[in-house]
């Protein structure tokens, strides 16, 4: 890995080189190695997430999660405990939980009225919302990302390519799954999800993002 | 120079002869390389550092490099001619440091890197990184909510050498893009510093009199942007900054700027130097270079617990 960055820096002004000499006039512009340091050009987010999202993300999801109730209460009472069992144990230290959960209930609000759309869900049968799940097409944060235990900080140049990358698997849930929901009268229907969600400390509900959902027929 | 060290060579002599158990080496020395001092961020992370090296019974050099590169480089050449047995840096670019932690590295200077990462790995021996693209989408979610999803706004944009500017504005963009109502009206670079937000603000209101909201890159541009609007009449105009200085939490306080995102400047400086301290003493690196430190959104609920760069429980 460390090897190829440098490949490609010496390979940059090679090309450059060589297409000055054989096209006399032409203006020569910076390959994109060059350009940005020598990281490799191919680094493209939306494709990587394409390939692995299939593949391994979502079996990974549906493997490791376990039903919202339980997560949460777990999560409440032995923080650890819960992000042994159902959380990333690869985490940054100082980051907080991101638990795989899989979460069924009634839909009791919903607000389609910002871009970061969104809808409460009561999982335990109380009439109260429990979670709130995003449903975009803006969504926050990168819990599908950081729920992921393969994927490393380390592994990319830099912050930047690295959140793109948490960015990615928004966009990709958002287009493959998230863009075929139903968006009116959502209140009162079933919904079943599979997603993750990042531990809080504030008294806000349960930010969940999904990586599959299903909304069942209006009551 | 061969004065210093005849007059050593006769103080070593000296102590010899005195006979003392005393051993005959002064404590080892920690270098701390920040930018500069002006902005209170970079102080805290160096009063950190400092605090957590002297603790373990290091001398500390402490230098500031004012974001120029080439200072930067000539610090370091001065850490490794003192001798330093590790070097805190919250470097001076990106690219640019890459040569200069490889030539202290080359000498046997290891290097903990702090607040901003380098675009190389396997040369510092750790990158303690603040998650300013995270931090970022925290205050730009916090800005698109206070906006209303709508109206016009501007951006200012940190100081260009520094990484951390380009992050940033990438982490807003990230976020606020998603919204078409919110319209980008000017984006201008005031270098970090608060008499030129100011000074910039002033003139952007001119032109742009329909603004409704301003995200800036820092705290210290967010104080100056806040000031023109204030002097303007204009103190509806919602701020938004960047770092969890003393002075936003202040202004937060007292119902100017809306909210600002803390970054750990204080603890990471302290695990820098604890870091560093275990490679001298025990050979032993971190088990990752790069380690992610994540943000915290600082906003009317939580900003009285904010001192210095830590939140108190």
């Amino acid at each position: 890995m460390p090897n190829k960055p440098t490949c490609s820096i010496l390979a940059a002004p090679l090309i450059a080189v060589t297409v000055g000499v054989s096209l006399t006039g032409c203006k020569i512009l910076p390959t994109p190695s060059a350009e940005n340091g020598g990281k490799p050009p191919a680094f493209n987010a939306d494709k990587m997430v394409g390939d692995i999202w299939a593949a391994k993300a979502v079996p990974y999801l549906q493997q490791k999660a376990g039903p919202f109730p339980e997560v949460h209460a777990l999560a409440k009472a032995d923080p650890a405990a819960a992000g042994a069992k159902y959380g990333n144990p690869k985490k940054q230290a100082n980051s907080p939980w991101t638990f795989s959960i899989r979460l069924e209930g009634k839909i009791v609000a919903a607000n389609t009225q910002s871009r970061a759309a969104t809808m409460d869900v009561d999982a335990d049968g109380d009439g109260k919302a429990d979670a709130r799940v995003q449903i975009g097409p803006a969504m926050r944060g990168t819990a599908l990302r950081d729920s992921l235990d393969f994927i490393q900080f380390n592994d990319f140049t830099n912050q930047i390519d690295f959140a793109q990358f948490g960015k990615a698997f928004n966009i990709y849930a958002d287009k493959t799954v998230l863009s075929k929901l139903p968006r009116d009268a959502l209140e009162g229907r079933s919904v079943k999800i599979v997603g993750a969600y990042v531990m809080g400390s504030g008294q806000d509900l349960p930010l969940v993002t999904p990586a599959e959902a299903e909304i069942g027929p209006k009551p | 120079m061969k004065l210093t060290r005849r007059i050593k060579l006769v103080a070593f002599a000296g102590m010899l002869a005195l006979g003392t158990a005393a051993p005959a080496y002064a404590a080892d020395l920690i270098a701390i390389i920040t930018p500069s001092h002006d902005n209170p961020f970079f102080k805290a992370e160096a009063v950190g550092a400092e605090a957590k090296a002297k603790e373990l019974g290091y001398e500390t050099l402490v230098l500031v490099h004012d974001d120029d590169a080439n200072k930067q480089s000539e610090l370091i050449d001065t850490a490794i001619g003192r001798g330093a047995k590790a070097i805190i840096l919250d470097n001076a670019g990106a690219d640019a440091t890459v040569a200069a932690v490889q030539k202290a590295k080359d000498a046997g200077v290891p290097s903990f890197l702090i607040d901003r990462e380098i675009n190389a790995t396997g040369v510092a021996v750790a990158q303690i990184v603040s998650n300013n693209y995270q931090g970022a989408q925290l205050g730009a979610q916090e800005f698109v909510k206070l906006m209303g999803e709508k109206g016009n706004f501007v951006e200012l944009v940190g100081k260009e050498s520094d990484t951390n500017a380009g992050i940033r504005s990438k982490g807003y963009h990230d976020v606020i893009d998603d919204y078409p109502d919110l319209k980008m009206v000017a984006q201008q670079s005031a270098n970090w510093s608060q008499t030129e937000a100011y000074s910039k603000m002033e003139s952007i209101l001119q032109a742009n009199p329909d603004i409704k909201g301003v995200i800036s890159g820092n705290d210290t541009m967010a104080m100056g942007a806040y000031a023109a609007l204030a002097a303007a009449g204009r103190k509806e105009v919602i701020v938004v900054g960047f770092d969890g200085s003393n002075d936003v939490r202040d202004s937060i306080a007292s119902g100017g700027i809306k909210a600002t995102v803390l970054q750990p400047a204080y603890a990471q400086a302290q695990m820098a130097v604890e870091q560093a301290n275990d490679f001298i003493k025990n050979k032993k690196s971190p088990a990752e270079e790069k380690q992610l430190m994540d943000c915290v959104l600082i906003n009317g609920d939580n900003a009285a617990k904010l001192e210095t760069f830590a939140l108190t429980n």
